[in-house]
């Protein structure tokens, strides 16, 4: 039975649920860096995964849907943006406020567009990049690992890949730029950032803008790579799940995709071990339930003390 | 030819003329200090000058052409550098990183770090001021995160150098460190701006004095030609008493008496390893130390803070050993805590509020769990004209007032309770001798109303004009005992460093000493 379990299709499985995850862990690892918390992150996945899908509908292009997608991610970030950069309003409630937004623009733009509520109709579904063959004489060695490969790595669509793209050129940016290094400053001396002359309100904004787009972009890849048509609430609380994996990154980038793909990994051995749950005799709620369980055992600080950006949070004055 | 001229600068705040009409002149290779207590506008007067605030009225001349300058950066692309009180450094980037940050070399946004590492050192090099170039600045030490901060102006090409009061947090020898450097920076043809309230320090580096006094330049001097009295009377606008006056102590009986308490630290290593001592009324006891020495670790277990895992304390015969803080402000303790802002006040509280902390349940401030205002602000109002607290209002908050201020309310809570010892942690740390002299006074009238007085402190001087009889402490142990007559600062400097050493604190342990209240009156 483990071996059924185990199986390449797992671990591919495992990328395509950490991507969602990733995009989003990578936005608010920018947009903290910067000084500014997300938690609004859900609810801009939410409005992406539905502009991409109604877009796609409207013109037949999944590939506008991702345009849209993007682009109406960053629109709900300059709301969060302009609130706790401009106005200095609690982050967290400005987070929130968007969070439900999201949920009800999103519940009532499918009742005047579509006249229903619940999920829209079917979309053409982005296809995956590569496509071999499948099997390859799977009899050999070579074709075993051929066929492992084939799955794990070659077997998925642009934006799975698009994510470890970001995930890689965001790190070395944050660390190699000069865009990288007055981010790293901003959260945690604005002050010292703003007394040599880089304005800290143009660099919080420009952050924000990036994870409104990141988070969009997760949405996109909900949607239009994965599910094909859009439901209401249907990130489920994987905005947070990205905070949380952003925080067990360590605000890197590449450690939020790297905290994405163990989320993403017990995502689908949860999805693999319902199937099997008939032969193990273990509620299908214990297997929905490890995502979170593990998001709060990472929050709780089990796998070690991660300390954020200084200025986190805090709204930025001048003089 | 003056390299940089403010004429007639003006700055209000809401309630405060910050600055009045202020003028200055700064030559080439020339040291200004300027010297004023706490809320004197100097600070303000300087970020004017480097772009942080926008004067209501006045003209910066740079290089004898008027300038408007609107931006840190804008002053910075004038030549002038700031190096803040509050250092402007990023702590988990490098030393590298700061001292670039916002003038980064390299192409198409990408850093060139080995350009800006080399630059650094250069830097370094030509003005001998050695630096790890990878070095994270939270991993230095205080002065060297002001060299970092100098490197940085240096690195941005500053031709005047302004030094909001350097030396509030570094130790002597950094200090002596720091003239060093400036004057060779002087030397190389720079300029500085020198802001201070420490007489001493200006007399020590400065070439010309400029005294500011409530938004105002009130005179200007050379250090030749004054003295620190003279300087601390212009400052204040009276003649400030430098050495505190004060009568013999009359010993009533024993308030305070500690018996071989051991205390541990946070860490729950023992901070404090069995001291015994006694205080009675009338009677100023001073325990003297280098900073982590189990001093805070005493100090919080005898105000209720921190519980001793060894020994007793009584308050006038009542064990107070387990008594939370609420307990052993109702037994007759105050407390002056050592960190003002986080400990003694609630910034975000205003003055009145601040003012009745911990007496708040009892009447007149509140019974029966109500609270009643008007006598709040009555009690604040009386106590705001008692204690001298400069401010338009009791409802003011305590964030906004000067460091002076915030203290004066501290001590006016402490002290108005009317308590039977008073417990005073570095109770003029920070200040400048206008605020020393209030606090030092307040004290010596709790001693002689007959009040006990414990007095924790790292300042010598402090501790020789205050103090009835002195403890040195080292390493959680009472290493030496003064009657005040026969200490001097060298020999409790010595005691203080470990000069005892270890034997004595042994001799201490195996026989505790028979604490002598009577070693207070002489």
């Amino acid at each position: 039975m483990l071996g059924d379990i185990i199986t390449p299709d797992l671990f591919a499985s495992a990328f395509r649920m950490a991507t969602p995850l990733a995009l989003a862990a990578i936005g608010g690892t920018i947009c903290e860096r910067s000084g500014v918390v997300n938690i609004a992150l859900e609810g801009i996945m939410l409005v992406g995964a539905f502009a991409g899908v109604a877009v796609t509908l409207a013109f037949g292009s999944p590939w506008l849907g991702v345009v849209a997608a993007v682009l109406a991610g960053v629109a709900i970030a300059a709301i969060h943006a302009f609130t706790s950069i401009n106005l200095r309003s609690d982050q967290v409630v400005s987070g929130t406020a968007i969070n439900i937004l999201a949920l009800g623009l999103t519940g009532f733009l499918m009742e005047i567009m579509y006249g229903h509520p619940g999920t829209t109709e079917a979309i053409i579904t982005i296809k995956p990049v590569f496509r071999f063959a499948t099997e390859r004489g799977s009899g050999t060695f070579f074709g075993v690992i051929w066929n492992w490969f084939n799955t794990i790595v070659l077997s998925h669509t642009p934006i799975v890949y698009g994510a470890i793209i970001i995930a890689v050129v965001a790190q070395w940016a944050m660390y190699n730029t000069r865009w990288g290094l007055h981010l790293r400053a901003l959260g945690e001396h604005p002050r010292a950032v703003d007394t040599v002359g880089v304005s800290v309100v143009r660099g919080r904004w420009i952050a924000v803008l990036m994870s409104g787009a990141l988070a969009g972009l997760a949405g996109a890849n909900l949607t239009l790579e994965q599910v094909g048509s859009f439901t209401e609430n249907m990130t489920n609380g994987r905005g947070f799940i990205a905070l949380a994996a952003n925080i067990f990154g360590r605000w890197t980038p590449v450690g939020s995709y790297s905290a994405s793909l163990l989320f993403g990994f017990f995502d689908a051995l949860q999805i693999k071990l319902q199937i099997f749950r008939g032969e193990i005799n273990i509620p299908p709620q214990f297997f929905l339930m490890m995502p979170y369980v593990l998001t709060v055992v990472v929050l709780a600080g089990v796998v070690g003390r991660a300390v954020g950006p200084a200025a986190v949070g805090k709204p930025y004055k001048k003089g | 030819m003056p390299l940089l001229e403010l004429r007639e600068i003006t700055k209000a705040f809401p309630g405060v003329l910050a600055n009045d009409r202020v003028s200055m002149k700064l030559d080439k290779g020339e040291i200004v200090a300027l010297l004023g207590e706490n809320g004197a506008g100097k600070s303000t007067l300087m970020n004017v000058v480097y772009g942080l605030l926008t004067a209501d009225d006045g003209e910066i001349l740079v290089d004898e052409k008027h300038v408007k300058i609107k931006s840190p950066r804008h002053a910075i692309d004038l030549g002038i550098g700031m190096v803040h009180q509050h250092f402007m450094l990023v702590e988990p980037l490098t030393v590298t990183e700061n001292i670039v940050l916002g003038r980064e070399p390299g192409r198409f946004g990408v850093i060139d770090f080995a350009t800006a590492r080399q630059r650094v050192r250069e830097i370094s090099d030509r003005y001998s001021l050695k630096v790890d170039p990878d070095a994270k600045i939270i991993d230095l030490s205080v002065g060297m995160q002001q060299r970092v901060e100098i490197l940085k102006a240096l690195y941005q090409g500053a031709r005047v150098l302004i030094l909001d009061e350097p030396t509030a947090v570094l130790t002597p020898q950094e200090v002596t460190e720091l003239f060093r450097v400036v004057r060779s920076l002087v030397d190389e043809g720079l300029s500085a701006v020198f802001i201070t309230h420490k007489l001493e320090e200006v007399i020590a580096i400065a070439d010309r004095i400029l005294v500011m006094r409530d938004g105002a330049v009130v005179g200007e001097t050379t250090p030749s030609a004054t003295d620190e009295i003279g300087l601390a009377r212009m400052m204040v606008g009276r003649d400030v008493v430098l050495s505190v006056e004060k009568g013999v102590s009359q010993c009533g009986d024993v308030v305070l008496s500690v018996n071989d308490v051991h205390i541990e630290d946070d860490r729950s290593l023992e901070a404090v390893k069995g001291v015994s001592f006694a205080i009675c009324g009338g009677e100023i006891l001073a325990i003297a130390g280098v900073d982590g020495n189990g001093q805070r670790e005493l100090v919080e277990s005898i105000v209720g803070l921190r519980r001793p895992t060894r020994g007793t304390i009584e308050l006038k015969g009542n064990d107070i050993t387990r008594a939370n803080a609420r307990a052993s402000i109702e037994a007759g303790v105050s407390h002056i805590p050592e960190d003002r802002q986080r400990r003694g006040l609630v910034l975000e509280f205003n003055i009145a509020e601040n003012i009745i902390l911990g007496d708040h349940r009892e009447p007149p401030a509140a019974d029966h769990g109500i609270m009643h205002p008007k006598a709040i602000a009555e009690l604040a109002r009386k106590r705001i004209a008692d204690y001298d607290i400069r401010t338009p209002s009791e409802r003011v908050l305590a964030d906004s007032l000067s460091g002076g201020n915030q203290q004066k309310v501290v001590v006016a809570r402490e002290i108005g309770r009317n308590p039977e010892l008073l417990v005073a942690a570095q109770p003029t740390r920070g200040l400048d001798v206008g605020a020393i002299e209030f606090v030092h006074t307040q004290i010596i009238r709790e001693r002689d109303s007959g009040k006990a007085v414990l007095l924790v402190t790292f300042e010598l001087e402090e501790v020789l004009s205050l103090a009835d009889r002195i403890l040195v402490i080292y390493e959680g142990r009472i290493v030496k005992e003064f009657a005040v007559a026969d200490a001097d600062a060298e020999t409790l400097g010595y005691f203080m460093t470990g000069g005892g050493g270890s034997k004595l604190a042994e001799e201490q342990e195996s026989k505790p000493v028979e604490s002598s209240v009577a070693g207070g009156d002489k």
